[in-house]
């Protein structure tokens, strides 16, 4: 009831995931290694690159805090609708839109003045807003599903995007897929000099803190999570759920278009490329599963598998594995961490030890 | 425009949509199967990708019918991974999905890689084969329309008539079995079914790999005969398509053919538009099947919603 009753039982729980995500994680682990084991010539060099090279370098330590900013911010986009729970899978479809009126911004004679930076990101964020809010408006008024309407727009937005760059903002009669580099106003400073350590991080800390506060400190937040947990009881409560849906999508939206724009900006980017995202977007749906939801916990999952995602794409460079393997550690992940599964012989094991037949429920009940 | 017109009522555009429309009939079928049963099956754009690439490896070793089969098997055998996982585990089913649909994007690239030697972008180094169109040289010997004819349904392949009979044979299963009736039962009110001594979670189980199976077959039609081998996401948001088809065709097998029908006419549309609307860029056309999609989606969503409600789509 307490605030201090409640503090070791949160304790509590905060181990029992902590536990399962790094359980979660050295199954798959150990699944790539067979994978790696079959399938490469030198699977110890293979395996090893996986789990030390980002490390190796300053620049790759560059390269995964990079990742790292951005899997907060596509993770946290996750994280608000699924605390509602609705399956807007729209994140990248907001990130490419948001990226291109970021482009339009810095491009545009704003992007050589002090504003471009601030205006560039406050444009994606709207365009992203909007983007999310299409499909939220959709299912409130309509009753569409947002699972599908969010999906079909991702792919008109990056076909979009494909189009602008190609036809209208790459340099004339050069056939790249690119636009030219933006002024150096547009292009968001390093914190340290020569690396890609930039202001994209300081975003992605600052949302976390702001998505935090709005989610567990305020009347719309706890509106958000009654309606996500118990739609009927908000219903009863009093509660326009169908606003609070549609809020989430949209605040999700400019997250996701946030998310846009630091895409573009940094110092990894500093222009628009189509297919620049690298289906990163989409794997804030494994931060965000794997954080349960939970804002704070978002740049610590994006930690640890930002320097699994980096330490694969250095093994796709560096040895014959090819880096796409790593898609078979994050869907284990997902099924692994969103069940509720028993390790296998865990019962067995409680039984030898005696405790299993005095309550059958401890052996099942621990994981959850 | 006009052009354009005429092109649109040539039967060789009916033929295109007829062979569009087939890989989407059959996954809306399978999408049909799972969201009567009570599950949203968000993964038949992963089992399509996975099932066509398996399609195409196998039949480069075996005959076309074995290929078609292993790639049934293989979207079998991934509806019974979400059953476990959604079952037996207790998972939410949208999210074993989508780490279905994960595993698929990356998976079947690494896979590619494996088997053509370090191509992570098509199997066109491997000798696949497709699958066998049928002929119909006694259609043309039919007084006045027997050319028409001829145009409209020879040369399809034998997926396609496959599917054509499959709206048939789910229809007849779902209405006219008991299993059907099961199926049904456990999709609209779970109690009630549980209680007649119904096994529910079994028949959600098969209703899973029925439904992993068709995605499995659509995905070897485009793999054996849309497209003659494997490319990285070709499936290209398909299995998507095919999930707001379900939504569409207001949960029936005619209204899941009727639904295909029209994504499978837009689809057709963007592959002949380029040839006679020069003016519109290349990228714009693409968009058509996603626009129409949503567009429909949200027009029938708010006619279906006046008439009554569909249970699994609001719950989520």
């Amino acid at each position: 009831m307490t605030a201090s009753a409640s503090r070791p039982d949160r304790f509590k729980v905060f181990r029992a995931e902590l536990g399962r995500a790094l359980v979660a994680l050295a199954m798959a682990l150990a699944v790539a290694f067979l994978i790696i084991l079959g399938t490469s010539a030198d699977p110890w060099q293979a395996f090893s690159t996986l789990v030390t090279s980002p490390l190796s370098s300053n620049r790759t330590i560059g390269l995964w805090v990079d990742d790292v900013a951005k899997l907060t911010l596509t993770g946290i986009a996750f994280s608000l609708v699924f605390q509602a729970r609705q399956f807007a899978l729209g994140v990248q479809g907001q990130v490419y839109l948001g990226g291109l009126c970021a482009t339009l911004v810095a491009m545009s004679p704003i992007g050589t003045t002090f504003a471009a930076i601030p205006l560039a990101i406050i444009a994606a964020m709207i365009a992203g807003a909007a983007y999310g809010f299409i499909p939220g408006y959709a299912k409130a008024r309509f009753g569409a599903s947002e699972i599908v309407s969010s999906l079909m727009l991702n792919y008109i937005a990056i076909l979009v995007v494909n189009y602008m760059v190609r036809a209208h903002l790459a340099p004339p009669n050069t056939g790249q897929l690119m636009t030219a580099r933006f002024p150096e106003t547009a292009v968001f400073p390093a914190i340290i000099p020569g690396t890609r350590f930039d202001l994209g991080i300081v975003i992605a800390l600052v949302t976390v803190a702001i998505v935090w506060f709005a989610l567990y400190r305020t009347a719309w937040g706890l509106k958000l999570r009654l309606v996500g947990h118990n739609p009927r009881f908000a219903e009863y409560a009093g509660i326009k759920a169908n606003f609070i849906m549609v809020s989430a999508m949209t605040a999700a939206g400019a997250v996701g278009g946030l998310l846009g724009a630091v895409f573009v900006q940094g110092r990894a980017f500093g222009q628009l490329a189509i297919d620049f995202d690298g289906n990163l977007a989409f794997e804030g749906i494994l931060v965000a599963i794997v954080a349960r939801n939970r804002p704070l916990a978002v740049p610590f999952v994006a930690l640890a598998y930002g320097y699994l995602r980096q330490g694969a794409q250095l093994m796709g460079f560096r040895s014959d594995v090819p880096s796409e393997m790593i898609a078979v550690v994050q869907a284990l992940v997902i099924l692994l961490v969103a069940s509720s599964f028993t390790l296998p012989g865990r019962r067995f094991i409680a039984r030898l030890l005696g405790r299993g037949e005095a309550d059958p429920s401890t052996a099942a009940g621990g994981s959850r | 425009m006009i052009d354009l017109l005429l092109a649109v009522f040539s039967t060789t555009f009916l033929f295109t949509v007829i062979r569009t429309t087939t890989p989407l009939l059959l996954a809306t079928l399978g999408g049909l199967l799972s969201d009567l049963g009570g599950a949203l099956n968000v993964a038949l754009e992963g089992m399509m990708l996975i099932a066509a690439l398996t399609a195409v490896i196998v039949s480069v070793y075996a005959p076309w019918y074995v290929a078609v089969l292993s790639g049934l098997f293989a979207g079998a055998l991934l509806g019974a991974l979400m059953a476990l996982f959604h079952l037996r585990f207790k998972a939410d089913i949208i999210l074993v999905g989508f780490a279905v649909n994960i595993l698929a994007v990356g998976g079947t690239v690494f896979a590619l890689a494996m088997a053509t030697g370090g191509d992570k972008g098509t199997s066109i180094n491997l000798p696949s084969k497709a699958i066998p169109a049928i002929h119909l040289p006694f259609l043309e010997a039919i007084p006045l329309v027997g050319p028409v004819l001829f145009q409209l349904f020879s040369g399809h392949s034998t997926l396609t008539w496959f599917a054509g009979f499959a709206v048939f044979g789910v229809w007849y299963v779902l209405y006219r079995t008991p299993y059907g009736l099961w199926l049904r039962g456990v999709g609209e009110y779970p109690t009630a079914p549980e209680a007649a001594g119904i096994p529910v979670n079994k028949v959600r189980l098969w209703s899973l790999i029925g439904s992993g199976a068709f995605a499995g077959l659509a995905g070897a039609q485009l793999a054996m005969f849309n497209y003659v081998g494997f490319t990285r996401d070709m499936t290209a948001g398909r299995g998507f398509i095919a999930l707001g088809a379900v939504l569409l065709g207001a949960r029936h097998p005619v209204g899941a053919l009727l639904a295909a029908l029209l994504f499978g006419f837009f689809e057709a549309l963007a592959i002949v538009m380029p040839n006679h609307v020069r003016w519109m860029p290349g990228e714009m056309i693409q968009t058509i099947p996603f626009v129409v999609t949503v567009i429909a989606l949200i027009l029938f969503s708010y006619r279906s919603r006046r008439a009554s409600q569909l249970k699994t789509l609001t719950r989520i």
